[in-house]
């Protein structure tokens, strides 16, 4: 009688396996798990493997610059170019390095900002930190490399991210399948050191949200060495009044 | 008191309330696994690699196990899983609570509320003690149960006594 009732049991164990894995099999993109789960521990950040190259010298020769001192060649985002090969060279404040980008495919356009808004005024530069993961920044330095057209990641689930998000930035859940194939994408189009050193801002939700702490470990693992965390992440950017780009494209 | 606390009126409703609370509580986690296996992983207890298959697997395990209660079919396999996945619950939400660790249990919801601390470690709290009202409702089915094996040996041991010519 017990030897049945546990073989019951075990039974029931066996289906529920069987059926998730088949429901996995066919879940849409966005419900799917990879059966492997790799998340680093967004607490403690493990040493890094790879020998870290050192940071690349400036090598474009593009300024543009009025009164500041440096300038920043910035990937092709929402309104730095037409051309997916062209590189567009804006004024910046303290950014480095200055880089040539690779070509990529420009997103859509999205809202702009309000045009009488004062421009916040960053708190400081934006090197490259290969001996740190990520740095946490706060609303005015998230602006002023926002409306450098800097790469935004937005780290939360992507059904989330179709209810509004940064405009430009891109979806890279750190909990949906495809998130490794995103991550390589991102390898292959940023695949020089130079490229590695353009900043990269990720958020997610605020609070104690700690995805965009995972998705910065999981760059900063291959190489991406100017990764930074908006601590109080999309409510925060929305309490500012800053623009909001709703739909599934950036 | 006994005789109430085991009576089969008491031990049906129980077993179908039991079924439908389980049944209830699979639904969303099926429906969204990478949100439950967010869940599992902001409880820090389990290894990285086992987080996806955990949240794949368990909500199917509570839906069939209480699928089988409503429906009345391997009713001692069913209480018996569900027993050790609410004893599983309640271990997993008490040692976070040990170590102020405030976290959504993805019980019945995987969606991020965006509570206080304050508020989770309460809601932690109220889910310990619903687990453990849960965890009672799975000893009456089974103490019904015992009875009824009892009561059913006795009966056939009282009819052999009978039956048994000298």
């Amino acid at each position: 009688m017990k030897q049945n009732t546990i073989f019951q049991a075990a039974a029931i164990v066996a289906a529920g396996i069987i059926l998730a894995l088949v429901a996995n099999a066919f879940a849409s993109r966005d419900r799917k798990v990879s059966l492997v789960g790799t998340y680093p521990n967004a607490l403690k950040v493990p040493a890094r493997e790879v020998p870290v190259a050192p940071v690349a010298t400036p090598v474009t020769q593009t300024v543009a610059t009025t009164t500041q001192p440096s300038t920043i060649t910035v990937p092709p985002t929402a309104t730095t170019s037409t051309q997916p090969t062209a590189t567009a060279a804006i004024e910046t404040v303290g950014i480095n390095p200055k880089v040539k980008t690779p070509a990529a495919p420009a997103p859509t356009t999205t809202t702009a900002p309000t045009p009488h808004a004062p421009p916040p005024t960053p708190t400081r530069e934006f090197n490259a930190h290969p001996d740190k993961p990520y740095i946490e920044i706060a609303y005015n330095d998230v602006k002023a490399l926002h409306d450098k057209n800097v790469l935004f990641l937005d780290a939360r689930r992507t059904s989330v991210y179709e209810q509004g998000h940064i405009p430009g930035a891109r979806t890279y859940s750190v909990w949906e399948s495809d998130i490794d194939d995103k991550v390589n994408k991102l390898f292959a189009e940023r695949n020089d050191q130079a490229a590695q050193n353009l900043p990269i801002v990720i958020y997610c939700s605020g609070g104690d949200c700690e995805d965009s702490h995972m998705l910065a470990q999981k760059l900063w693992g291959i190489q991406f060495n100017n990764v930074y965390v908006y601590k109080d992440g999309f409510p925060d950017w929305q309490q500012h009044g800053a623009p909001v780009h709703t739909g599934a494209n950036p | 008191m006994k005789r109430y606390l085991t009576h089969p009126w008491l031990t049906i409703r129980v077993q179908l309330a039991l079924g439908a609370i389980f049944v209830i509580a699979a639904i969303p986690k099926i429906a969204d696994p990478p949100s439950f296996a967010h869940m599992i992983y902001n409880y820090r207890l389990m290894p990285a690699s086992l987080i996806n298959l955990s949240a794949l697997v368990m909500p199917w395990v509570e839906l069939l196990a209480g699928l089988a209660l409503i429906l009345g079919v391997w009713k001692k396999a069913a209480r018996n899983v569900i027993g050790v996945l609410l004893a599983v619950f309640i271990i997993a939400i008490s040692i976070n609570l040990f170590r102020d660790n405030a976290i959504d249990c993805g019980c019945f919801n995987v969606a991020d509320r965006g509570k206080t601390h304050e508020q989770r470690i309460f809601d932690m709290k109220v889910d310990v003690v619903r687990d453990l009202g849960m965890l009672l409702m799975v000893a009456q089915l089974w103490w019904a149960a015992k009875r009824e094996q009892d009561e059913s040996s006795r009966a056939s041991t009282a009819q052999t006594g009978v039956s048994v010519p000298h």
